[in-house]
C-alpha cells in the first residue's frame, strides 16, 4: 500500500513536472514567486532589532547601511509581521533585568508609534491578519531569556499585559529555573518553578520559545505545556551539528504537538563546515558576548559587529568556508522531509547574527519563496513556511489562554 | 463622651427637620436615593499593600481595614483608586520591580472578581463599568521614585493602566522635593519638568499630593493638563505642610484640578495634630508598637497604625476626630476653589481614620451630611465623582491633543 503511494505520487510528480516545463518558463516562476511572496503574510519570528534602537542614533524608518531591518528593507522584502527579541545579557538578573526589559518593551512601543504609518502592534494573529490587510507591518515582542522575569511569576503576566507574546525559557546561559544548550546543565531541564512558568505563559497566551534550551528543558517544556510550542530561532541539528540546533528526534516530537521550527540564518547554525571551522579559530558562537567583552561590555551591536568583521577576516584569509543563504532551504527542506509543510517557518536572528551570503538582509526574503518554488513546493505549503504556521499556532495558544482563565 | 452624644443629638434633630423621614443607619431616603444613583470616586486608597499578603481576599468582608468588596458595595464606591506605593526610601531597579508586581496585583484581583471589578483607564470605560454594575478599578502611582528616573519605566505603568503619579512621597525623589523632606531641587528639576509632561502625552494625571509648594507650583506651570491632589486637604484647618494652603487650590482650580479630601486625622484636625506634636514620644511609642506587632509588614503596619491610634485615642492621650471634619474640609475648599474643585481621596488602608468613617461602607454619611449642609444635589454629585471624572477626561483629551502634534512634528522632521 505505501508502495503504490509512493508510486502515484512519482508519477504525479514527473506529471507536474512535465506539465511545468512546457507551461512555465523560469521568468515565469520568478514571476509567480514575487506575487505569492508578496500576497503572503510573511512572519520571522526573530530579529534583534531593538538592540540597534538603543543605539539611539538609529532609525527604522530610514534605509540603513549596516544591519538587516528597516522599514524600506521591509517593504522590499515583503516582510510584514516580525517578532522583535526584547534581549538583555542572561548575566544581567534580578530587578535590574526586569527594568532593562520594561525599557526594551517601551522603546519598540515607542518605535512603533512613531512609525505609526508603517508599523503597528501585533498580539494576535487576528491583529496581524488585520494590519497587513491595512498595509501595515505588524511588530510582536518576544521575550529572549526566562532571566527577564527576575524569578518572578508575575512578571510573565505583566509582560503578557505589555504585549510580549513569546519568551525563549533560556539564552546562552542557564537563568533560575531552566537550562540552556549551551552552559553547564544545572537544573536537569526545568525546575519545579519552571514548570509553573510554562503553564502561566499558557495561561497568559505567551508561547513557550525553546530555542537556546537544553535538550532536557525542551522535553521538559514540551511535557508540561498545553499548547504547541515554538523554536523561535533554531536550525536542524542534522545538518550543523550545533547543541543550539534541534535533533530529529525533537523536531518529530515538537511536530506531533502541534508547534513548530522557525530557521535561524546564522552561518554558524546553518553550516557544519563552517561551525566547526569557525570553532576552531574562534571558539563556539555561543561565547561571542564573552569573547569580545573587553572591546564591547553589555553593547550587542558591538559583540554582532565585532562576529560578523572577525567572519569576513577569517572568510577572507581561506580559513572560514563561504555558506551560501541556499543552506536555509535546505534546513527547511529537512524539516518538511522530516514532519511535513506544517511545522517549519522563519526565524532569521536578524541583527543578532551573521547571515549568510546571499540572505544579506530582508530585502533577500523573496529569494526563500522562489527557491521553495523551484523545489516544486505548492504555494499553500510556501504560505504555511512563511507565516501562515506559526499563526496557526498563535490561534491556538490563544485559544487555550482563554479556556484555561474562564476556568480559573 | 458626654460630647458625643450631644454631637449625635444635633445629628439627629438636624436630620429629622431637614430630610424627614429617616432609617436606623441614620441615612435620609433623599440622601440614600442621591448617594446610590452617583459614581462615587475615590482616588486614594493603600489596599493594595493588603492585595500582597496572599491570605487578603478583596472579595470577603473584612474585620480589619476600610476597603473590600462587600464594604465597597454596601457604600457605593463606583471607581477607586488602587495606590502603587512603598517608602520613599526603596530606590532604583527594585524600586521598579516592586511597584510592577503591585500592580500585577492589582490587576490580578480584578481578574479574581470579574463580576464585581473592572480595570478602568478612563472617565467612559468608569461609566461603563457603573452602569454594568461593576466597581471600576484603577491605578495610582504614590510617589515619583518608582520610576527609577527613568521614562520608559513610567510609559510602562501607563501602558500597564496607571492614570496618575504622586510626584514624591514622604521624601524628596531624584527629581521633585517633598513636602515633608529638606528641599533640595527648589520644587522641580529639569528632568522633572520632563516627567511631568511626558505624563500630559500619555494621559496619566499629575497628583500633587505630597509635593512641596514649589513643586506643586513648578508641575502647576509645566503641566499642559488639569492637576489633581489625589489626597490632601486643607492646611487653613489644619497646618500640615502635606495639606494646600487656600491660594494652592486658588491656583489648582483655576487650570482646572481638583483637590480630594484626605481623611487622615492628622490632616482633618489641627487639635489631633497639636497634640500629636506635644507629644512627639507618643508617635515614636506608636511607631514602636507598630515595629512590633508587624515588623516590616506594610500592610499590617498600616493597619495596626489606625488600631492603635484607636486604642489611644480611646485612652485619651489623643483627640477623638468626627468624621464631620471632612465635611469641613469639602465645605472649606469649595469656598475657596469653588464646587468644581473638589472631590474625595480618603487614603482608607493608609491612615487613621475618624470616628464615624472607619470604613467605605460609611461614605453615604458624606451625602447625608453634605445635603444637609444644604448643598444642592447636582453639587454634591460633583463632589462625589463627577469632577475627578471631568479632569479625567481633560486630561485625556489633551494627551490625544499632544500625541497629535508629536506625530505632527516626527512627520515634519522625516
Amino acid at each position: 500500500m505505501r508502495r503504490m503511494v509512493v508510486f502515484l505520487c512519482l508519477i504525479s510528480c514527473s506529471c507536474a513536472g512535465l506539465f511545468f516545463v512546457r507551461c512555465t518558463s523560469a521568468d515565469d516562476i520568478a514571476d509567480r514567486a514575487r506575487q505569492l511572496h508578496f500576497s503572503s503574510i510573511v512572519l520571522d519570528t526573530h530579529a534583534d532589532t531593538p538592540q540597534r534602537l538603543l543605539t539611539g542614533t538609529f532609525d527604522l524608518g530610514k534605509r540603513d547601511a549596516e544591519g538587516h531591518v528597516d522599514i524600506p528593507r521591509m517593504r522590499e522584502g515583503g516582510l510584514n509581521a516580525q517578532f522583535f527579541s526584547i534581549f538583555i545579557t542572561g548575566k544581567t538578573l534580578g530587578p535590574p533585568a526586569i527594568q532593562q526589559a520594561l525599557d526594551q518593551i517601551d522603546l519598540v512601543r515607542q518605535n512603533i508609534q512613531q512609525h505609526g504609518k508603517d508599523l503597528a502592534l501585533a498580539t494576535t494573529a487576528e491583529e496581524i491578519r488585520r494590519a497587513h490587510a491595512q498595509g501595515q507591518i505588524a511588530i510582536l515582542m518576544g521575550i529572549e531569556g526566562g532571566h527577564m522575569i527576575g524569578n518572578d511569576i508575575r512578571m510573565v503576566r505583566v509582560y503578557s499585559a505589555l504585549g510580549v507574546r513569546y519568551m525563549t525559557l533560556a539564552h546562552f546561559y542557564n537563568d533560575e529555573w531552566a537550562d540552556s544548550s549551551t552552559d553547564k546543565p544545572a537544573h536537569n531541564g526545568l525546575t519545579h518553578f519552571g514548570k509553573e512558568v510554562v503553564r502561566e505563559m499558557n495561561r497568559q497566551g505567551m508561547l513557550v520559545d525553546i530555542s537556546h534550551v537544553s535538550d532536557k528543558a525542551f522535553y521538559d517544556a514540551l511535557e508540561v505545556s498545553k499548547v504547541p510550542l515554538i523554536a523561535s530561532h533554531s536550525s536542524v541539528r542534522a545538518i550543523s551539528n550545533h547543541p543550539r540546533n534541534m535533533s530529529d528526534d525533537m523536531i518529530k516530537v515538537l511536530a506531533a504537538k502541534g508547534g513548530v521550527i522557525q530557521i535561524n540564518y546564522e552561518r554558524n547554525y546553518l553550516s557544519e563546515e563552517y561551525r566547526t571551522a569557525f570553532a576552531a579559530v574562534a571558539g563556539d558562537v555561543s561565547r561571542m558576548e564573552e569573547k569580545f567583552k573587553k572591546e564591547c561590555g553589555d553593547d550587542n551591536v558591538c559583540i554582532g559587529k565585532a562576529e560578523i568583521r572577525l567572519e569576513k577576516e577569517l572568510t577572507g584569509a581561506g580559513k572560514l568556508p563561504h555558506v551560501s543563504w541556499e543552506k536555509i532551504i535546505e534546513h527547511i527542506d529537512h524539516v518538511v522531509r522530516l514532519v511535513g509543510p506544517d511545522h517549519v517557518g522563519l526565524g532569521s536572528d536578524f541583527d543578532g547574527a551573521d547571515m549568510p551570503d546571499g540572505l544579506e538582509d530582508c530585502s533577500k526574503l523573496p529569494k526563500i519563496t522562489e527557491a521553495l518554488l523551484r523545489k516544486g513546493y505548492s504555494e499553500e505549503d510556501i504560505r504555511k513556511i512563511l507565516g501562515g504556521n506559526i499563526l496557526r499556532v498563535m490561534e491556538q495558544s490563544e485559544k487555550i489562554s482563554k479556556e484555561m482563565q474562564a476556568a480559573q | 463622651m458626654v460630647r458625643a452624644i450631644l454631637c449625635t443629638g444635633a445629628f439627629v434633630a438636624a436630620s429629622v427637620l431637614l430630610a424627614g423621614a429617616m432609617k436606623a443607619d441614620g441615612l435620609s431616603e433623599r440622601a440614600r436615593k442621591l448617594h446610590f444613583s452617583c459614581i462615587v470616586v475615590d482616588t486614594h486608597d493603600d489596599t493594595t499593600q493588603r492585595l500582597l499578603d496572599s491570605k487578603f481576599d478583596l472579595g470577603t468582608r473584612s474585620s480589619a481595614g476600610s476597603i473590600d468588596i462587600p464594604r465597597m458595595r454596601e457604600g457605593n464606591i463606583g471607581a477607586i483608586f488602587f495606590s502603587i506605593w512603598m517608602p520613599s526610601k526603596v530606590t532604583g531597579p527594585d524600586a521598579v520591580n516592586r511597584a510592577i508586581v503591585q500592580i500585577d496585583a492589582v490587576r490580578e484581583q480584578v481578574r479574581k472578581h470579574p463580576n464585581d471589578l473592572v480595570l478602568a483607564t478612563t472617565a467612559a470605560e468608569i461609566r461603563d463599568a457603573h452602569k454594568q454594575g461593576k466597581i471600576a478599578a484603577l491605578l495610582g502611582v504614590e510617589g515619583g521614585h518608582m520610576i527609577n528616573s527613568d521614562l520608559g519605566v513610567l510609559r510602562a505603568y501607563a501602558a500597564l493602566g496607571v492614570r496618575y503619579m504622586t510626584l514624591t512621597h514622604s521624601g524628596n525623589d531624584e527629581w521633585a522635593d517633598s513636602s515633608t523632606d529638606k528641599a533640595v531641587h527648589n520644587g522641580l528639576t529639569d528632568f522633572g519638568r520632563e516627567v511631568v509632561r511626558e505624563m500630559n502625552r500619555l494621559g496619566v494625571m499629575v497628583d500633587i499630593s505630597h509635593v512641596s509648594d514649589k513643586t506643586f507650583y513648578d508641575a502647576l506651570e509645566t503641566s499642559k493638563a488639569p492637576l489633581i491632589a489625589s489626597h490632601s486637604s486643607c492646611r487653613a484647618i489644619c497646618d500640615a505642610p502635606r495639606n494646600m494652603t487656600d491660594q494652592m487650590m486658588k491656583d489648582l482650580a483655576v487650570k482646572g484640578g481638583v483637590v480630594q479630601i484626605n481623611y487622615h486625622v492628622g490632616f482633618l484636625s489641627q487639635e489631633f495634630r497639636d497634640r500629636e506634636k506635644a507629644n512627639p514620644e507618643l508617635n515614636k511609642t506608636i511607631s514602636a508598637e507598630v515595629t512590633k506587632r508587624c515588623a516590616d509588614n506594610q500592610s499590617c503596619q498600616l493597619i495596626e497604625g489606625d488600631r492603635i491610634t484607636r486604642e489611644y485615642v480611646e485612652q485619651g492621650k489623643l483627640p477623638r476626630v468626627e468624621f464631620s471634619k471632612i465635611i469641613e474640609h469639602i465645605d472649606h475648599a469649595v469656598k475657596v476653589a469653588g464646587i468644581d474643585h473638589v472631590g474625595l481621596g480618603s487614603d482608607f488602608d493608609g491612615a487613621n481614620m475618624p470616628y464615624g468613617m472607619e470604613d467605605a461602607a460609611k461614605l453615604p454619611k458624606i451625602t447625608e451630611a453634605l445635603l444637609q449642609k444644604g448643598y444642592a444635589e447636582g453639587d454634591v454629585k460633583k463632589i462625589l465623582g463627577e469632577n475627578t471624572l471631568r479632569v479625567m477626561t481633560d486630561v485625556q483629551l489633551i494627551s490625544r491633543e499632544l500625541n497629535g502634534e508629536k506625530q505632527k512634528q516626527e512627520s515634519r522632521l522625516q
